[in-house]
């Protein structure tokens, strides 16, 4: 796996945006991310459509080569990392916290997120916030408009690309405003949103092989 | 011994009936009746309007009464429809018949529209004739105890096959035929049909297993007069679309003479269009003109086509959503709209006008740029020669299949060793392997062998008594929803904010716009006001606005037509022609010869052209769009081999332009070499994108097979966390589970309907059999130049994403610009 950084000031700190989908903030030794949706493809299949079981490990083994690579204290999951209910592929994500026991995994609650404390710390997952403040940075799952610096997730921002000869692609990026990121959706098995990108936001779209910066 | 039919009761009182509403039998429809009585299937070729349903109906009737002991209570003969409007027109047309007759049948339709109180007595006491689509038909097959619907039925009647045949829906309609067949050994299968190229298929197709089978056809021919509508002087460098305004005085004119008429325009944005200028050019059309497509919300539609019937109105503009259907009486004229692109589509439009039967059907061929006269030439050769384009039929179409095998599971079940002979009876699924078919058994079952250890698979479940059933509700009503294989662009409901629904509209067209944005449909134009769940609410308005224009607008043009065209191009090259579009057209012709060539039959035109933005490579094989895509690709790919070179592309139905800002350098030699037909399919596979069509192709497969789950306008949104794009799963599929014989279909279709590897086979055969002309010219010539303006543009770049990237970063980043 290859990671390339792109560095950015937001709120007067310094930020590692990834092109696998997570930044990593040194000063605090976190690892952030959202909407890993766990148990997508289990969902699915437990209401007869057959997808590969495998699709939703992949995700896992990203998150553990990130972990590996940035030592983090802290991952901060801003939102839906559950994507419907508690199945199989659920339950197995506390062998995943397990193999971290040096690491806290804090989970910002998302919509998709409608399970117990008790549930959520079964599976390893050991703080659990509706919203929660590290100074300067306030995490939320959805933007609330607040005046604070934000980081928020939960609408995986994409951004649409005119190639020449009228070609397009689109990519999934993080959207960065003045006091406000939208990270992209950690999971690889989820949809892009083109169009609820605020205006103002620069993209920084990503791909396996890097990360660019695109001027909305 | 036998008696003869003719001495028997039943034909005996439906001849009276007939003479006494003026009548006699063609003799075709006595055959029908005949054969229907000494036990046959077959199918009944005829053109329309010479009594196609009652050659099947009445001989069903006659059989009845000649030994109604034979029929018990319940229903006897099932009526396939692909189109429901045609339905209830038919329907009635039955009860009429059986009444007057003075039988106690009853005919009763069953379909989307049909109100549930109804369905509900339907599935209590059947009717004795029901009309059904082929999506009903199997949600029949669906239901619990369907074997009280099917166990009295005699006959199975599929009426207009030739449009079902295929298509998925015609396999779906193979897959129930098989189905009820095994069930009741004695039924009889009767196909009504167009003429079209492969009649002998089309029966093979439909009727498998019944024992005595007759082709019927008809010695009736419709006769059709086309008419071409000459703009008042040539262009000498024609427009694609352009010439349309010129023409719109001479058109309400044609209306205006004719006593109603169907304009047919080949796609929602020209009828739209169409209907502006018609309204514009004669203001008083106001109050008798109303516009026709797939867009326009049905009560609306439906009241078009009430209004049409009793002659209310003076012009329809339509697209192919009155390709079909009832009889419209008064309709004595049709006009097209630029080239129907295809000989069966021609005469289909040209029947809806003079429908009775030996009245001649006027149509009047109006070209959207002077070069499609050459079209209209070619339409009346072949019209002349009756050479008709063929149905080919789907075969292997595996998400048809796993639909119907859940179809049957929730119907009560099945046993698959005694269902696999029964699926391998049809046509579409004779070449199944014994692999393929456990696939689709552990792919509704387990979920697909990648699976076994992984969360539990709930579809579909092998109950104790080896039967295959559906139990849970919810995948029940899942899949309840799913049936039928038609997929469309998420669609959202446009309505009035002070009530009233429009139409339809694509999700992705409104989400370009914004509040107070204007754009048209059904001829008005609308202010968006804004978007709630799945509806955009509109207040009336005026001004300016966007005319949407609708994805797969474009017709390809049929092999048939393209073999006529170059055949009347070649004629063009006689100073002297007696054919009114290729005499109109000399100017051109003469233009094309003094700056290049015109090709004769043999030969195989090349234009290189530079001018101040670069070089222009234009090739002619006239073998429509589709298949020029696949070539540019191909001969772009080739030249790039040869030495370091990008190209863009565009083409249109004639040929193709490779587009390079450095000169490409050509002779003779080369030229043989890049146009060779060795190593062509494998040269194909490298120089197209086969993963991007694949995946463009499986947004149908997903949808049929139920691994996207559609959200349909007005449903309620709880199945929310089950919805994901085709996309993502076809990027799941492709790296997990490659073996995934709904992705391998994928690959398949875009091989067999994308790249036609036989007409693309037979395409550089004749090429290679042709005397390669090159010509070099310094402006554009007239065939090149409707090429050169079409907006339509693709790129053929070897270089990789990340080298694309770091250049476009280097022209300063933009994302696109969201157009409308």
């Amino acid at each position: 796996m290859n990671i390339t950084e792109q560095a950015i000031d937001f709120a007067g700190e310094h930020l590692l945006l990834t092109n696998q989908r997570a930044v990593y903030w040194q000063r605090k030794m976190a690892l952030i991310l959202s909407d890993l949706h766990l148990g997508k493809a289990a969902h699915f299949r437990k209401n007869g459509i057959a997808l590969p079981g495998a699709a939703g490990i992949q995700d896992l083994n990203r998150l553990e080569f990130l972990i590996n690579h940035y030592q983090p204290e802290q991952v901060i999951i801003v939102g839906d990392l559950i994507h419907a209910d508690i199945n199989k592929e659920v339950t197995s994500f506390v062998v995943f916290t397990q193999k971290f026991p040096g690491v806290r995994f804090t989970l910002i609650k998302g919509n998709h997120d409608r399970f117990s404390a008790a549930a959520l710390k079964n599976i390893g997952i050991s703080f659990i916030h509706q919203e929660l403040f590290l100074d300067p940075i306030l995490f939320s799952h959805q933007n609330t408009g607040a005046a604070s610096f934000t980081i928020s997730g939960h609408i995986h921002p994409g951004v649409s690309i005119q190639f020449p000869a009228k070609q397009q692609m689109r990519f999934p990026c993080y959207a960065v405003s003045s006091r406000h990121i939208i990270l992209p959706a950690f999971s690889q098995f989820t949809g892009l949103d083109t169009a609820s990108v605020p205006e103002d936001a620069v993209c920084y779209a990503l791909y396996e092989g890097g990360i660019f910066k695109v001027k909305n | 011994m036998r008696q003869k039919l003719e001495d028997t009761t039943g034909y005996q009182i439906i001849a009276a009936w007939m003479r006494s509403r003026g009548n006699t039998a063609f003799s075709f429809q006595q055959k029908a009746w005949r054969y229907y009585a000494r036990g046959y299937s077959g199918m009944i070729v005829a053109p329309t309007g010479f009594g196609k349903t009652f050659s099947v109906f009445l001989g069903v009737l006659t059989d009845f009464m000649n030994r109604p002991e034979a029929y018990k209570d319940g229903l006897k003969l099932l009526w396939i429809t692909p189109l429901r409007s045609l339905a209830k027109d038919l329907a009635n047309a039955m009860q009429q018949a059986i009444d007057e007759i003075g039988l106690d049948w009853t005919v009763e339709v069953r379909n989307g529209d049909t109100d549930v109180k109804i369905k509900q007595r339907q599935t209590r006491q059947m009717p004795d004739v029901l009309l059904v689509t082929p999506e009903t038909l199997h949600l029949l097959i669906a239901q619990k105890g369907r074997d009280r619907f099917f166990r009295n039925l005699h006959c199975v009647a599929v009426d207009e096959w030739h449009e079902l045949l295929g298509t998925k829906r015609g396999v779906m309609v193979e897959l129930a035929l098989a189905f009820l067949q095994s069930q009741y050994p004695g039924l009889r299968v009767w196909g009504i049909t167009a003429t079209i190229g492969n009649l002998d298929e089309a029966m093979d197709v439909l009727i498998r297993t019944s024992e005595k089978k007759i082709s019927i056809v008809a010695r009736e021919k419709k006769k059709i007069d086309i008419i071409s509508v000459f703009p008042d002087e040539v262009e000498v460098l024609p427009w694609a679309g352009h010439l349309g305004r010129k023409l719109a005085d001479k058109v309400v004119s044609v209306i205006r003479n004719s006593r109603s008429t169907i304009v047919f325009t080949n796609t929602r944005n020209q009828s739209e269009t169409w209907y502006q200028l018609l309204l514009e050019a004669y203001p008083d059309f106001a109050g008798q003109i109303a516009l026709h497509h797939s867009s326009i919300d049905a009560p609306i539609r439906q009241w078009i086509e009430e209004s049409l019937s009793a002659g209310k109105l003076k012009v329809v503009v339509s697209t192919s959503s009155l390709d079909l259907g009832v009889d419209f009486k008064p309709v004595d004229t049709v006009i097209q709209i630029g080239s129907s692109k295809g000989v069966a589509r021609f005469m289909q439009r040209a029947g809806r006008s003079g429908h009775s039967p030996f009245e001649v059907s006027k149509i009047y061929f109006v070209p959207t740029h002077s070069l499609e006269l050459i079209e209209a030439a070619a339409l009346k050769e072949a019209v002349k020669t009756q050479t008709i384009e063929n149905r080919d039929p789907m075969v292997l179409s595996y998400d048809v299949l796993v639909q119907f095998l859940v179809t049957l599971a929730l119907g009560g079940g099945f046993r698959p060793e005694t269902m696999m002979p029964v699926i391998r009876s049809t046509h579409a699924f004779s070449f199944m392997t014994d692999e393929e078919w456990k696939w689709c058994i552990s792919f509704i079952s387990t979920g697909g062998a990648t699976g076994e250890n992984y969360e539990e698979f709930h579809k579909v479940v092998q109950r104790g008594d080896g039967l295959l059933v559906v139990e849970k509700r919810k995948i029940a009503m899942l899949h309840r929803m799913n049936i039928g294989v038609i997929v469309s662009d998420a669609m959202i409901r446009v309505k009035f904010v002070s009530g009233g629904y429009i139409g339809m509209i694509e999700e992705y067209f409104i989400s370009r716009l914004k509040p107070g944005d204007k754009f048209i449909l059904a001829g008005r134009v609308l202010e968006l006001f804004r978007v709630r769940e799945m509806t955009a609410l509109v207040r009336s308005s005026s001004g300016k606005a966007f005319i949407p224009s609708w994805l797969g607008g474009r017709l390809p043009l049929s092999s048939n037509l393209s073999q006529f065209l170059r055949q009347k191009l070649a004629l063009a090259r006689n100073a002297v022609s007696r054919e009114p579009e290729l005499m109109f057209l000399h100017p051109l012709f003469a233009r094309q010869s003094e700056h290049s060539h015109i090709p004769a039959e043999d030969e195989f035109l090349t234009e290189l052209i530079k001018t101040r933005e670069g070089y222009h490579l234009f090739m002619y094989p006239f073998e429509g769009r589709q298949m020029h895509e696949v070539m540019a690709t191909l001969i772009a790919y080739r030249i790039s081999r040869l030495y370091p070179i990008s190209f863009s592309m565009a083409m249109n139905d004639y040929g193709f332009e490779l587009f390079s800002d450095a000169e490409i350098k050509l002779d003779k030699g080369i030229l043989q070499q890049i146009l060779s037909r060795e190593n062509l399919m494998q040269d194909v596979l490298i120089s197209i994108n086969a993963t991007e069509m694949a995946k463009r192709k499986f947004r149908d497969i997903a949808v049929i097979s139920g691994m996207v789950i559609q959200s349909l306008p007005g449903a309620q949104k709880n199945n929310k966390s089950l919805q994901s794009s085709s996309g993502i799963i076809f990027k799941v599929l492709e790296e997990y589970d490659p073996g995934n014989l709904l992705l391998r279909q994928a690959y398949t279709e875009v091989f067999n309907h994308q790249l036609e590897e036989h007409r693309l086979v037979a395409a550089f055969n004749r090429i290679s059999n042709s005397k390669i002309i090159l010509k070099f010219a310094t402006g554009f010539t007239p065939l090149s130049f409707p090429i050169k303006v079409d907006s339509l543009r693709q790129s053929l770049s070897s270089e990789d994403l990340a080298s694309r990237i770091r250049k476009l970063q280097e022209n300063s980043l933009k994302t696109a610009r969201k157009k409308r």
